[in-house]
């Protein structure tokens, strides 16, 4: 119970980081004030229209990565998958590229496309793996994802390799990641998007404690193997592409934040799940804000915070293990 | 002796790009509660698959298999996990897990997704461990286990769920024979004791006849013999289905059979040609 | 303050000193911006111009006669057209430069182009390589090029009411408070211009400040925040396609300037690189920036 409470709080105060801290060079008392309205319109603004939704949006969507990251080690029984395994990264990089080149109209054409390219990748990386039959097979769902992934991935190098260097730059800036896209309305429209497989795969929680014996054993207890496959791989896409569409490609929050979560509190998902949602979301609430604050006023792209971040715990969590 | 538990209609079953001969080829089969069958063969002769296909994991090619009165592949996982607890030969769990919480697995077919175990689902994993002797392993990891007292674990596992049929697929072949006896011994006395439906996949033929109220005696698909162990076991069905000279004796009131030495060997009663 | 006052001077030292340089290096040894050493027996007739900048430039100092290969991006003069295009210019396909059979071909000068410029060395084809990124850039490729070309009076000429154009828009700057000017090269990440870059020396001389002055580079990487903190006056959009679509967006709309919809456009491709259509530019920001304050 003490470490629900100590998960809450670190998640309470990650949030405060993210409000408080920031280039704009504020007073914690400004903050406080801007917060419940009062302030010169700037700082005001500032805190209630940009920091706050910021610090939200990055919350839910490390949390859905982490969530996502630890549905997929369960799915494909590999401590090393991580969302972007399955191939949508590449498609979602290569929809956001396409569109960034041949410059595609609209303020949403960007996140728009990214989720269409990925949603393009996860049908057909679906239709791959079902090639051997009717059965999801997790090897091959693994390869399809890496052959579609690599598929994708050369097509935006050939976009790009005839696209002009400005734009080139933009679409590679675009992939690594960042929250400078955040308000309250692409905050509700991820969160009311996400509460969906967020909860779909929750429900799944005991199938997928029993998917860790082999797909036999789950199925003798219980399990309807087949449809748990499906469910967790489409509900754990759909939450990844709408991830990617909002904030680009962010690494190491999917393939770390289970394993320490796990480390500290089990495997059972059923505890497992949450904690890791709130863990992810305090991970990348924190390297947002050090991503925009590191080197004011240049703003880091936040996949690099987290990589910064996150490989030294893997490092640390590798060596756990190894004892 | 009770209710047909699960029961086989000339069941056959073809593998799609398999050969010609059918792995299972019309058996039929009636197991009831509180009796013991054991299905025995050589490699290939179908028994696993014959377990499959009771179990609904594989749908039969021709005839029927029904569980509890319905078709075996119709019954949702769940719903038949309430009733069938299952041991299978190997099982490796993914992540470390203590042998209480790996018990509570069994109470997951009766659990709804967001709902915690109750006081009857922690009572029912105590008395599992308690009747399969583990409880003193309650707090040990898996990991930790020998091959038997795992054996034994996943056997407390499967009465957990509090079936009304148990299953064991070849649950003893990697095991020693302290435990190989042991985990026949507890599986005899929980069919008897609950009024289970027992069905063993086994390759041990001596031990099954001494444990298992009736035999299902395999051979290329077919059920060569289905009767009691005096019934079934002879020196002409066990040569044919074994393809090697057996000599016959008795332990017990019960047939058993020991394989003769080709080479160079003893010459024992009733060795055909 | 200070630093708003210092960046004009610093545009016109650079600009003013471009020839200088070159001048104490002495005739015959032409020195490029990437310190090679440029060397060409006769004045070239079969120039491959690989930026469009240079392009431009060859054509206003009268050279455009000998060019005989441009990019695929080069768009100015309207003589280029009839010019056949070698792709791209950066990273360049040496084959197709080699079809052209030229005896000097321009670059860009990036790292990229290194192993395109040792291929046609070793082929024994004069290269040379400038930098086209601002006004003080430029200055120095016009001298090198109207030297290589045999056209130095008119570059000199060029070079000179260009110089003159710019001591004069910087000495006929409102002394009145400047308007503050935010120009975004891109949304997602937010990328604003620096000082350094030619649209931001452009908009200093048309007599506004650039929003982010004291950024010592062509362009930066910022959150929205900061640039709201800056509260520039208005948004410079220097692009064919009007106002951009991020402008709409809630998050963008937190900028007071996006907000309340100060923006002011400009057009064409003077705004996008340094050329001898400077001072036009310079004007139509500066007619812009009238405009805008007499609302």
């Amino acid at each position: 119970m003490t470490r629900w409470i100590g998960l809450v709080a670190a998640a309470i105060a990650a949030l405060l980081i993210g409000v408080a801290v920031g280039p704009a060079d504020l007073t914690l008392g400004a903050v406080g004030d801007a917060l419940l309205g009062r302030g010169n319109d700037a700082t005001v603004a500032i805190v209630r229209d940009l920091r706050l939704p910021r610090a939200l949006l990055a919350f839910v969507v490390g949390g859905s990565l982490a969530v996502t990251g630890a549905a997929l080690q369960a799915l494909v029984r590999n401590p090393l998958a991580d969302p972007y395994l399955l191939g949508l990264s590449g498609g979602a990089g290569l929809g956001a590229v396409a569109a960034i080149v041949f410059k595609v109209g609209g303020m949403w054409a960007v996140p728009l496309a990214a989720l269409g390219g990925a949603l393009l990748a996860i049908a057909l990386v679906y239709r791959l793996a079902l090639v051997s039959g009717a059965v999801l097979d997790a090897r091959v769902l693994l390869l399809s994802g890496v052959v579609v992934g690599a598929f994708a991935a050369s097509l935006m190098g050939a976009i790009m390799a005839i696209s002009p260097a400005p734009e080139v730059r933009n679409a590679l800036l675009w992939l690594l990641g960042g929250f400078d896209a955040a308000s309250w309305s692409a905050l509700g429209v991820f969160s009311v998007y996400a509460a969906v497989p967020l909860v779909v795969i929750y429900r799944q929680n005991r199938p997928l404690d029993l998917l860790s014996l082999g797909e036999e054993p789950a199925a003798f207890l219980g399990a309807d193997v087949e449809r748990l496959k499906r469910v967790l791989y489409v509900a754990a896409s759909l939450l990844t592409a709408a991830a990617v569409s909002v904030s680009g490609i962010i690494g190491f929050v999917g393939l770390v934040v289970p394993h320490a979560i796990r480390l500290l509190w089990g495997h059972l998902h059923r505890s497992l799940l949450p904690a890791a949602f709130l863990l992810g979301g305090v991970l990348l609430v924190v390297a947002d804000a050090i991503a925009r604050t590191a080197f004011a006023p240049l703003s880091l792209p936040v996949g690099v915070v987290t990589a910064l971040i996150g490989v030294p715990v893997f490092v640390l969590l590798v060596r756990r293990w190894a004892k | 002796m009770g209710e047909v538990i699960f029961e086989a209609r000339n069941a056959t079953y073809r593998y799609p790009s398999g050969p010609d001969t059918p792995a299972v080829a019309a058996v039929s089969l009636s197991i009831e509660s509180g009796e013991l069958v054991a299905i025995v063969g050589p490699n290939g002769s179908g028994k696993t698959t014959l377990l499959r296909l009771m179990l609904g994991t594989v749908e039969p090619t021709g005839g029927e298999v029904l569980a509890f009165g319905r078709r075996a592949t119709e019954w949702k996982r769940r719903d038949l996990a309430q009733r069938i607890g299952v041991v299978s030969q190997r099982e490796e769990a993914a992540f470390p897990l203590r042998v209480r919480q790996a018990v509570l697995f069994g109470r997951y077919p009766h659990l709804g997704p967001l709902e915690a175990p109750g006081a009857n689902d922690v009572a029912a994993v105590d008395r599992a461990l308690e009747r399969c002797d583990v409880a003193h392993l309650s707090d040990r990891w898996i990991a930790t286990l020998s091959g038997g007292e795992w054996q034994r674990v996943r056997v407390a596992r499967a009465l957990a769920q509090e079936p009304q049929a148990l299953a064991l697929d070849e649950a003893t072949a990697s095991l020693d024979i302290r435990h190989e006896m042991e985990l026949f011994e507890l599986t005899a006395q929980l069919v008897k004791e609950n009024k289970l439906a027992g069905v063993l996949v086994t390759h041990h033929v001596n031990l099954a006849a001494r444990f298992a109220d009736r035999l299902v005696v395999m051979y290329r698909g077919a059920a060569r013999a289905i009767g009691s162990p005096a019934d079934v076991l002879t020196g002409d069905v066990l040569e044919e289905v074994f393809q090697w000279p057996v000599a016959m004796t008795e332990w017990d009131g019960v047939p058993q059979f020991v394989a003769l030495r080709r080479l160079g060997g003893e010459e024992g009663e009733g060795d055909n040609d | 303050m200070l630093l708003r006052n210092l960046t004009i001077p610093a545009v016109m030292a650079t600009v003013l000193l471009a020839c200088e340089s070159r001048e104490q290096q002495g005739e015959g040894s032409l020195v490029d911006d990437t310190g090679h050493h440029v060397s060409l027996a006769r004045p070239p007739t079969r120039i491959v111009s690989l930026a469009p900048g240079h392009t431009e430039l060859l054509f206003a100092i009268g050279a455009g006669d000998r060019v005989v290969g441009r990019t695929r991006w080069c768009d100015y003069p309207p003589a280029v057209d009839a010019i056949p295009s070698v792709g791209d210019g950066l990273n360049p396909n040496v084959e197709s430069i080699l079809a052209r059979n030229p005896d000097l071909v321009v670059f860009y000068a990036s790292p990229s182009n290194e192993p395109a410029i040792a291929r046609l060395e070793q082929l024994g084809i004069a290269t040379v390589s400038m930098l086209t990124d601002d006004l003080a850039d430029f200055i120095r490729a016009a001298d090198l090029l109207g030297t290589l070309t045999s056209e130095k009076d008119r570059s000199d000429s060029l070079i000179g009411w260009l110089q003159h154009e710019v001591s004069t828009f910087e000495a006929t700057r409102s002394t009145e408070t400047l308007p503050t000017v935010l120009m975004v090269a891109w949304d997602n990440p937010p990328i604003v211009i620096g000082s350094t870059s030619f649209l931001s020396q452009i908009v200093e001389l048309a007599g506004a400040r650039n929003a982010f002055a004291d950024v010592d580079r062509p362009s930066l990487t910022v959150s929205i925040e900061t640039i709201v903190e800056r509260d520039a006056d208005l948004v410079l959009i220097a692009s064919d396609s009007g106002i951009p679509a991020w402008a709409e967006r809630p998050e963008w709309r937190v900028v007071p300037a996006v907000r309340d919809r100060r923006f002011v456009v400009v057009t064409g491709t003077e705004f996008s690189r340094p050329s001898f259509r400077a001072p036009d530019a310079i004007r139509r920001v500066r007619t812009v920036l009238q405009e805008w304050q007499q609302r």
